[in-house]
């Protein structure tokens, strides 16, 4: 996927109803009340954080290629996209950016690290430049060197046939592989810079960019099955066991044990109010979430039919037409996971 | 105390290189020590060795977190391990454990603008501090080129540490810049060490133009017929970039390095550089810190330094290995308007002086908003503290006629009409360094010596991303 694509794909998504800077703030990761909302509501969990240190020029200059592609009409105030961008075939993406939240990046300095100390001891040089400066990181791979003995032929062995057979799996292509594996380096080899792979690729740095974090998304996918353990102790931290906040996990368990919404709310002292936010969380972030306790199917196809229908997702524009649900059950419908098909 | 053995015991070395011993055993004897030492001459052991050989902590003041960082780097790959920095970037938790586990390090970095903190303070008092220790002390002169006002607050802080003695390190200072040092740090008849600056083994190349058409096209004729490692400083990130990409498409292994760039991608061309997988690197004067090569052959300005100080230290990084080296300098005519604009760009403004009197700390948004300079902010917010308006604005008028004299100088450089090397000494105040062989393009260069000797470069492999896996682990 581009750079432009995905800037798209968002867009599709919000398209009349948020600003042109709104994928701005997804793509960046963002952690304000509305770009949290709308990942909920608008579908949006691939995207959210994949390019933290985004550069607000590189999104001007793609807002720029959308327009004179006559994809995006300038407008002040929304997204509004023409007809021909909803034909355009937009390749699927392994972005799983509402999971990893810009952590792959640890996840891939420690590798670098690793193998730069790796391929260094393996050819005979204790003494390097470490490929990566940030102390907390240089920590960690030191424990982890040790941990695993590092200086064995075996375990070099065993640690490399786990990259190989376990990148071979990611449902990425080659070339995106060769891109990460080029932003490695070890003894001899230096990594590439993001300029000089877009040169060797013949494409924008910002696709380079992307196409390194879909890499990285679809591998880590594959090592979460837990099958490639050195690659997996790696994950440490990195892979957030629940993307629930701390109350909200309590108000999960509890609902778990079969407490209605009511009970959960006598049991832990709180609004009832708070504890609908707890739910409106769980539907976001839980794909196997389910509504019916709350409304029952007819309702819930109501409340989606209508926000399509006018094309909003604003709760009182809702309201309005369907009297009889009430906003819990609004908010609940639309925070079901790709809540706007 | 024998002090070969002690470098052999710590380091593995069997000797000094010049001026190390001198200014160690100055160290030792407990004196105060001011070293003027040209980079690439190892600084660094000047405080390292004491260290060993003193009870108490050494504490290093670093003027750049990058500078620090890479001087932390070098010394935990000399196998020293109790090393520590401490600085603003860091997480505070990560911080509040440093500062209770720093009796545990020998060796202590600290920023400028932490030192004043009365934790900070108290931290280290309780220390017991050996040696302390000022590292690019230059900075500490308002005249300079590098001009850091957090500096100047060491001097406040000296005596509630109980005046420790102190260690100033430099590779750049005219005499008044070290008078500036020797008062600003209260050194105490002090011995002072004094590399001579001058680099024999570097030859001094200027070549004028009348275009810079022609001036381009003179570098393309130098790298189709001098061969690398080496640097071309270009003056801009932007002309860092376009220069890449012209040697690039001559099919000459180049690449841009500027300050612009992330940290990462920073790192890979630093190791390209030194891994001989590229022959140039395109730069800012970004390039340089954490750059150790010994055998760079060749050091090209496409564009006027911005100092005479830069100057020496950018073209300093060539031969450290002793070897001929060349430093060719590109001017085309009105080449000085560009360095004259960024020189005086630098200087505060009225309006910003007083902007920064009205609003106080508030200013500093202004920075983002991009309707103040960091710099101004920096230098104008220090003398606040300290002068009423007038007085800075004083100040500033001052330090614009130096300004004036630091661009008249680098105008002189190309000017004059001599040796180089002469006028580069006079200008730190240094004795006639006499004229070596190939001294420079006044007393004339045998250019054979550095042409045609083209490095050669490792072919940057085409490969699936298995077989770049086999490369990085062979096994």
């Amino acid at each position: 996927m581009r750079f432009d694509e995905v800037v798209l794909t968002i867009m599709k998504a919000v398209d009349g109803q948020r600003t042109v800077s709104s994928p701005y703030h997804l793509i960046k990761g963002k952690k304000s009340g509305q770009t949290i909302q709308d990942i909920g509501y608008f579908g949006l969990h691939p995207f959210f954080a994949v390019l933290p240190k985004l550069d607000k020029q590189d999104y001007l200059s793609s807002i720029e290629r959308l327009q004179a592609q006559g994809l995006l009409i300038p407008d002040e105030n929304s997204v509004q996209l023409h007809r021909s961008a909803f034909d355009l075939e937009i390749p699927p993406t392994p972005l799983n950016g509402w999971k990893y939240r810009g952590n792959e990046s640890r996840f891939f300095a420690r590798l670098s690290l690793v193998v730069q100390t790796m391929s260094s001891f393996m050819q005979g040089h204790k003494r390097f430049d470490p490929v990566v400066t940030d102390e907390t990181v240089q920590t960690w791979a030191k424990a982890y060197l040790k941990r695993i003995d590092f200086r064995s032929a075996g375990v070099q062995e065993a640690f490399k046939n786990q990259i190989e057979t376990s990148l071979a799996l990611a449902k990425t292509t080659e070339a995106h592989k060769g891109i990460l594996m080029e932003r490695l380096s070890g003894y001899g080899v230096s990594g590439l810079t993001w300029d000089q792979l877009a040169m060797k690729y013949d494409m924008l740095p910002i696709d380079v960019k992307i196409a390194a974090v879909e890499a990285l998304h679809a591998w880590l996918e594959v090592l979460e099955s837990m099958e490639y353990p050195m690659l997996a102790g790696m994950l440490e931290g990195i892979i957030q066991q629940s993307a629930l906040t701390e109350s909200a996990k309590r108000t999960q368990k509890l609902s778990e044990r079969g407490f209605s919404l009511k009970q959960i709310a006598e049991l832990r002292q709180l609004k009832t109010s708070t504890i609908e936010d707890h739910f409106v969380e769980m539907a976001m972030n839980d794909p196997a979430f389910s509504v019916s306790p709350f409304m029952d199917e007819r309702l819930f196809e109501s409340i989606h039919h209508i926000s399509k229908e006018l094309k909003s997702m604003r709760l009182r524009d809702i309201k309005e037409r369907l009297p009889e649900a009430s906003y819990f059950q609004i908010r609940l419908a639309l925070a079901m996971r790709g809540g706007i098909t | 105390m024998n002090l070969e053995k002690l470098l052999y015991d710590a380091y593995g070395y069997t000797e000094f290189r010049p001026g190390q011993k001198q200014v160690i055993e100055q160290v030792l004897s407990g004196r105060d020590v001011l070293a003027l030492l040209p980079t690439g001459m190892g600084k660094s052991l000047c405080y390292q060795l004491p260290g060993k050989a003193l009870p108490g902590a050494v504490v290093i003041v670093s003027p750049l977190l990058s500078l620090m960082q890479d001087q932390v780097a070098q010394l935990k790959k000399m196998g020293e391990k109790s090393v520590i920095a401490i600085n603003s970037f860091m997480k505070p938790e990560d911080r509040e454990k440093a500062w209770n586990t720093l009796d545990a390090y020998k060796f202590i970095f600290v920023a400028p603008e932490m030192l004043v903190q009365p934790y900070v303070l108290g931290k280290l008092k309780a220390l017991g501090i050996s040696l302390l220790v000022a590292d690019e002390a230059h900075c500490i002169s308002q005249w300079g080129f590098d001009f850091r006002p957090d500096y100047l607050r060491i001097a406040e802080v000296l005596p509630k540490l109980g005046n420790p003695q102190t260690l100033a390190l430099t590779a750049t200072a005219t005499d008044k810049v070290t008078d500036e040092i020797k008062h600003y740090l209260k050194l105490s008849d002090p011995f002072v060490y004094s590399h001579p600056m001058d680099r024999k083994n570097i030859s001094y190349d200027i070549r004028k133009f009348e275009t810079d058409h022609e001036k381009l096209e003179a570098l393309m004729n130098l790298v189709a017929e001098y061969g690398g490692p080496g640097i071309i400083y270009a003056g801009t990130r932007r002309k860092s970039q376009e220069l890449a990409e012209r040697l690039l498409s001559l099919g000459i292994g180049a690449a841009f390095y500027h300050g612009g760039m992330e940290q990462q991608d920073r790192i890979f061309v630093q190791q390209q550089f030194a891994n001989k997988e590229l022959e140039w690197v395109c730069a800012t004067n970004a390039f340089g810190m954490g750059v150790h090569i010994p055998d760079i052959r060749h050091v090209i300005h496409f564009q006027l330094p911005s100092s005479i100080e830069g100057y020496v230290q950018e073209v300093g990084r060539a031969g450290r290995d002793s070897l001929p080296s060349l430093a060719t300098l590109l001017y085309a005519a009105g080449d000085e308007r560009l360095v004259e604009s960024l020189i005086m760009d630098d200087l505060p403004e009225r309006h910003e002086i007083e902007l920064i009197y009205e609003r106080g700390e508030e200013a500093k948004q202004l920075i983002e908003q991009g309707m103040m300079r960091e710099t101004a902010y920096r230098i104008i917010s220090y003398w606040r503290e300290r002068l009423p308006l007038e007085g800075t604005l004083n100040q500033i008028e001052r330090l614009k006629i130096e300004k004036q004299r630091q661009v008249a100088s680098v105008r002189g450089l190309v000017h004059s009409k001599g040796c180089i090397r002469q006028y580069i000494s006079m200008s730190f105040d240094q004795e006639n360094p006499g004229i070596p062989p190939n001294c420079c393009s006044f007393h004339g260069i045998d250019y054979s010596l550095f042409k045609g000797n083209r490095s050669e470069l490792k072919a940057s492999p085409h490969g699936s991303w298995k077989e770049r896996l086999k490369v990085l682990l062979p096994i």
